[in-house]
């Protein structure tokens, strides 16, 4: 019996493998792309820099099964380069510096000996590259009629710790290639775009006697005060107006999501539970999700701005404590290990509001803040395993996650 | 009469009540020969007030001592895995503290900071570093402390004290600081 026992237990884990079957079976089924670099300025490091910049953003777009290898060719040459022969497309590129030393990039793609689409772009400084190579990736993807990359072009805010109490909140692109240090010093943390245009954010400052959100104009760099309180102050969200703010604050050392509105710099205490309410984010304009430790434990509740009708909105789990949503999706990291004396492990799950469809997205290490892009296509989190800090993107219609490492430092919190 | 004495015996017993354990001992003796001698003892509280002055000229020696050194008397009190409650080890600190902050800490304000251990930067890890604070701050208030000189911070998991990855190492993360303020 017990072998018997053992032997469905096999079984029933070569099944839980199955997804990742299914995925390598998907990827050998993508169209083959190879990269030919016909640049004609720049050194060779440069050179192996953007084209590795560009296969990484090729494979994130998840359409082909991309050829890794720097071959060289001329931008006008009739034939692609012999080993590509076999390839279903072929991206070229010339880079070159004009008299103002901006770095342009003309490209097109090959399918069949002739070209199907191409493209120039141009930006002043050599150093900001990447964001080249991700609008490329972008168009390409456009090109091929896939969902919007859109989150692709957009950049990341995140605070990095850098000691005991030391912290830097840094401006990055999604891969974490370009990084802008752009508030240094002190204790900053839970920076938060304040608008879709990315030219103002919010963070939160712990230098002063009491947690204060602060305001930064990028272009302007100024920096102003919005609101303080005592124990704790985040912003969790912010509306995609930008008029109101979701936020933590625990005005009596009690943790409760209040409503801010901008303009008449007003809040609200929406959430008067006795325990932790916490990481309200919008679902909609007058209904939000957040954290809540009303059952004992953290999970995942929402609440109608107009109501004092509080839900569950997660079933599954004994610790979930931190969510985000995108219309019936819900992301949440949930604490898959309780154990006081060992690594713990915390995955993020997905789940559909309209079925009981649940899906793990991650499998070790700890996996957190979860963050839907825009228009859902992606999750961006964080990855904590074995001393590394990573940001992380999960293709979520293509089943993939991609990693980007942090050099040095922990990533506390971001947004995007 | 009857109640002059035992008002005075109350006196008596709320003012041995208030001080340093060393001298209890001493006082309780002289409750004794109160209650069993004359019941006008009006005396004996200003004697006690006397000695109480014992007490406060402590308190002096202690407002010489810089802010840092009677910060450095205040222990951090430690919680559970994801616990904020108040165990008796962390009720000792506490009451320590709450007689220091009543005698050599009177005339400064105190910083709760509410810390975690490293399983998460999210804001439910910060908000369960606030409810340690807290918890600490009502029981300073229990021991009459008054809550307006107690503000609160929480730093989440940001701010270890130990980084290693060891059982030992996160009970140590997992901990409210006093820190004083002028």
């Amino acid at each position: 019996m017990k072998i018997l026992f053992l032997l469905m237990l096999l079984f029933g884990l070569m099944f839980a493998g199955d997804a990742t079957i299914e995925v390598i079976k998907k990827v050998d089924a993508l169209p083959s792309i190879a990269i030919e670099d016909a640049s004609i300025s720049y050194d060779d490091t440069f050179k192996l820099q953007f084209f590795k910049s560009l296969v990484a953003d090729l494979n994130v777009i998840s359409l082909f099964n991309v050829d890794r290898y720097h071959r060289l060719t001329y931008y006008n040459a009739t034939d692609v380069v012999v080993e590509n022969k076999d390839m279903n497309y072929v991206l070229r590129y010339k880079m070159y510096e004009d008299d103002s030393t901006a770095l342009n990039i003309d490209m097109k793609i090959i399918q069949n000996d002739s070209t199907v689409f191409s493209k120039s772009y141009k930006v002043s400084r050599q150093n900001i590259y990447m964001f080249v190579s991700h609008a490329m990736a972008y168009d390409i993807n456009e090109f091929m009629g896939e969902s919007s990359v859109e989150w692709m072009k957009r950049k990341v805010i995140f605070s990095r710790i850098v000691g005991p109490k030391k912290s830097e909140i840094v401006i990055s692109d999604y891969s974490l290639a370009y990084q802008h240090v752009i508030v240094k010093g002190g204790f900053n943390l839970f920076p938060k775009w304040a608008n879709r245009a990315q030219n103002a954010f919010y963070y939160t400052s712990l230098d002063a006697a009491t947690p204060t959100l602060k305001h930064v104009n990028i272009k302007t760099l100024k920096v102003s005060s919005v609101i303080s309180s005592d124990g704790m102050m985040i912003c969790s969200d912010v509306s995609r107006d930008g008029q109101t703010l979701l936020l933590t604050m625990a005005k009596k050392g009690q943790p409760d999501i209040y409503t801010y509105n901008v303009k008449t710099k007003r809040y609200k205490r929406e959430t008067t539970y006795g325990g932790i309410d916490v990481n309200a984010q919008f679902m909609d304009k007058n209904r939000i999700i957040f954290i809540s430790s009303r059952l004992g434990y953290p999970n995942v509740f929402s609440k109608r701005l107009d109501t004092k009708e509080v839900e569950q909105m997660v079933y599954y789990g004994r610790s979930n404590s931190a969510c985000s949503s995108h219309g019936d999706y819900i992301v949440y990291k949930a604490r898959e290990t309780s154990n006081a004396f060992e690594n713990n492990t915390f995955n993020l799950h997905l789940i559909s509001l309209k079925t009981d469809f649940i899906r793990r997205l991650t499998a070790t290490g700890v996996n957190e803040f979860p963050r839907f892009s825009g228009d859902g296509d992606a999750i961006l989190f964080i990855k904590n395993y074995k001393n590394q800090s990573s940001i992380g993107i999960i293709r979520l219609n293509h089943n993939k996650n991609y990693l980007f490492p942090l050099k040095y430092g922990k990533v506390q919190s971001m947004d995007w | 009469m009857k109640s002059i004495v035992l008002s005075s015996v109350v006196v008596a017993l709320l003012v041995f009540g208030g001080c340093s354990s060393k001298d209890v001992a001493v006082d309780t003796e002289k409750t004794e020969t109160t209650s069993s001698a004359e019941e006008v003892k009006a005396v004996e509280t200003e004697t006690i007030a006397a000695e109480e002055s014992v007490v406060n000229s402590d308190t002096n020696s202690l407002a010489n001592m810089s802010m840092s050194d009677i910060e450095s008397k205040l222990s951090t009190v430690y919680f559970g895995f994801d616990k904020f409650s108040i165990d008796s080890d962390a009720q000792v600190q506490i009451t320590k503290a709450a007689e220091l902050g009543k005698t050599g800490a009177a005339a400064y304000n105190v910083k709760l900071e509410g810390n975690c251990d490293e399983w998460g930067s999210d804001e439910y890890n910060f908000a369960l570093g606030l409810k340690r604070a807290s918890a600490v701050k009502k029981a300073l208030i229990a021991e009459g402390i008054d809550g307006s000189r107690i503000s609160m911070v929480s730093y989440g998991e940001s701010n270890p004290t130990c980084a290693d990855k060891t059982q030992d190492c996160y009970s140590k993360n997992r901990r409210v600081d006093f820190k004083l303020l002028p």
